[in-house]
């Protein structure tokens, strides 16, 4: 089975999504993972990022959506069709956006719910020294009740919940947002190792594309629901429209002024 | 001051068992959002289940523990029958199925075991009265109490230490992260309402010992809403602590108050303080403010 998907973990093709029966919302969005990459999605607000992890983690049929034309493909296994539960047990996890703590639990009981399908013991004993290996700020936190520690600890402790879970496939939905640039660096550095040593493939959501193009080698541009580019991530850099856009450079290399860039993205999304 | 130790040391043990079935109570709303009315109802069946147990020659505490294991298979077929198919309805939909439920269980109650009070007999606890101190309680009511700190013990360190507790709490929390998990939310549902049959049961169980059992255990066991009202609705702790001051409240207004009237004091009071609470603290006292998520 392997051999058969040529070191490509993940494989989106041509998925079709909807909301309620009626919204389209993805239009035809074609994604592959390679096994132990890392991979970025990139798109303004609204352009369906979260509702394409959704439809890999199968979160999405709880929100009345549904994958209703293409396939998704997890080690040669069509998944679109299997509940969230399903594919959750057969190793992807979503880290879905905004710090989702359970806030009324303790930072430790956040992260042994996360080893819900892993069972209880030794194993999980093992995978929480491994959580707070790589999070030590977590370790101080451990007995304090998670709605009341700082939103970079939070954001942490939904990565390293995730991690208990033992996953083979990690998607993550913009674990930048709100939080102070150095906060947001050493949570990228973190994720990073995550990836390098313990070989977990990730699919990142980002908004902010800077930082998601130094962390991942290839990019998908999403485009109100539509893939409008991809390719390596040194070459998304030099491309005068990402620079535009995304990157808020112009050609000159100067930083654009922010309202000029907003104003750009209006007009362009009237056009589509 | 002795008879308010009198009503105090009652009503601690009375309120007991509102505790547990709050607790049951609490769980299915914090779990699964459904406002439930039917617990009463719930109550009631447990009783004459235990009853009928008791008077096939089963002792009380075998017949007991089969009550459990009955309420908890209740519980599960009732959430699967009912209120699956009404996941994602709107709120009052729900709450008309649980209305529903309430009548469906009490209809139910008096075609199966008919309209007369029945009593335990023989009498499960000694008639012989017991002194705490100055205080004279009957047995009965002491080990109801003690019954019910061992369940109520029981359910929590189930939601502190066990993986489906925990689960259970982290839905309650934030469904959509649990499910990122792999929790199945529909087994967290069934739970729920396994456990709040089980407490119910049990609570139902005991107050029948207390005062013989008909239709109006129901209506005791719906003192719960005043309870949880008060502990806030979504605490376990809060309706723990709900339930006892019910107890509380209950027995001193019926010892002070019902000279006063013509009767009916005990039964109003609870859900007097209920009114009272809603107006100026309508989260209860460790409600969280509930976040509607869609
Ligand atoms: N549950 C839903 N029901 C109906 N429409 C939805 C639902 N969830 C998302 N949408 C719509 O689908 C589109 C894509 O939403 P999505 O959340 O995937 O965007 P996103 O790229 O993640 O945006 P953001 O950067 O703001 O998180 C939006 O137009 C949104 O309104
Ligand atoms: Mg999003």
């Amino acid at each position: 089975m392997e051999q058969k998907t040529n070191g490509v973990i993940l494989k989106l093709n041509n998925i079709e999504v909807m909301y309620h029966e009626v919204i389209l919302v993805l239009k035809g969005v074609s994604i592959e993972v390679p096994q132990g990459g890392i991979v970025a999605l990139l798109g303004a607000n609204g352009a369906g990022k979260s509702t394409t992890l959704k439809s890999i983690s199968g979160l999405l049929k709880h929100e009345d959506g549904e994958v209703t034309d293409g396939s998704i493909e997890f080690m040669g296994e069509k998944i679109h069709h299997l509940s969230a539960e399903e594919i959750s047990k057969r190793g992807i996890f979503q880290i879905i956006e905004g710090r989702r703590v359970f806030g009324h639990l303790t930072v430790e009981e956040n992260l042994r719910v996360g080893a819900h399908l892993r069972g209880t013991g030794s194993a999980t004993k093992e995978r929480l020294e491994m959580v707070y290996h790589y999070f030590p700020r977590l370790v101080e936190r451990r007995n304090i009740m998670a709605g009341f520690i700082s939103g970079g600890e939070q954001q942490m402790t939904v990565i390293g919940r995730a991690m208990m879970a033992r996953p083979k496939l990690m998607l993550l939905d913009e674990p930048s947002m709100g939080l102070a640039p150095l906060l947001i660096k050493e949570i990228f550095e973190i994720i990073k190792k995550l990836n390098q040593e313990e070989k977990i493939p990730l699919l990142l959501v980002e908004q902010n594309v800077k930082l998601a193009l130094t962390v991942a080698p290839y990019a998908y541009v999403l485009e109100t629901g539509r893939l409008v580019m991809h390719d390596t991530s040194e070459k998304l850099k030099e491309n005068p429209d990402i620079r535009d856009f995304y990157l808020g450079l112009s050609d000159i290399g100067e930083k654009k002024s922010f309202r000029h860039v907003k104003h750009y993205k209006r007009r362009k999304r009237w056009l589509t | 001051m002795e008879i308010f130790l009198q009503l105090l040391i009652t009503g601690i043990l009375v309120g007991s068992i509102y505790a547990l079935v709050a607790l049951g109570w609490t769980l299915i709303y914090k779990c699964s959002g459904v406002l439930n009315l039917a617990m009463g109802e719930l109550t009631l069946i447990g009783a004459y289940v235990c009853l009928t147990f008791y008077h096939w020659g089963i002792p009380f505490v075998l017949a007991l523990f089969f009550t459990l294991v009955i309420g908890f298979i209740l519980g599960i077929l009732t959430e699967i029958i009912f209120l699956r198919p009404m996941v994602g309805e709107p709120h009052l939909a729900v709450i008309m199925v649980t209305v529903g439920l309430a009548f469906f269980f009490k209809g139910l109650v008096m075609l199966i075991w008919g309209t007369d009070t029945v009593v335990f007999s023989p009498p499960v606890f000694p008639i012989q009265p017991v002194f705490l101190g100055k205080v004279v309680v009957g047995q009965v009511f002491l080990w109801a109490f003690v019954a019910s700190i061992i369940l109520l013990v029981a359910f929590v360190s189930f939601f502190k230490f066990t993986k489906w507790g925990l689960s259970m709490q982290a839905t309650a929390d934030d469904e959509m992260a649990a499910l990122s998990l792999g929790v199945n939310a529909k087994v967290v549902y069934a739970l729920a309402w396994a456990i709040a049959f089980m407490a119910a049961g049990v609570g139902g169980t005991l107050l029948g010992n207390i005062n013989g059992l008909n239709i109006s255990v129901g209506y005791l066991g719906l003192l719960v809403l005043p309870a949880v009202v008060l502990g806030g609705l979504n605490s376990i702790p809060g309706a723990i602590v709900g339930g006892l001051v019910i107890g509380i409240l209950q027995n001193l207004a019926d010892g002070y108050l019902s000279r006063f009237t013509p009767g009916g004091v005990k039964e109003v009071f609870p859900f007097a303080v209920m009114v009272i609470v809603l107006l100026f603290k309508p989260y209860g006292l460790w409600g969280w403010v509930r976040i509607e998520r869609v």
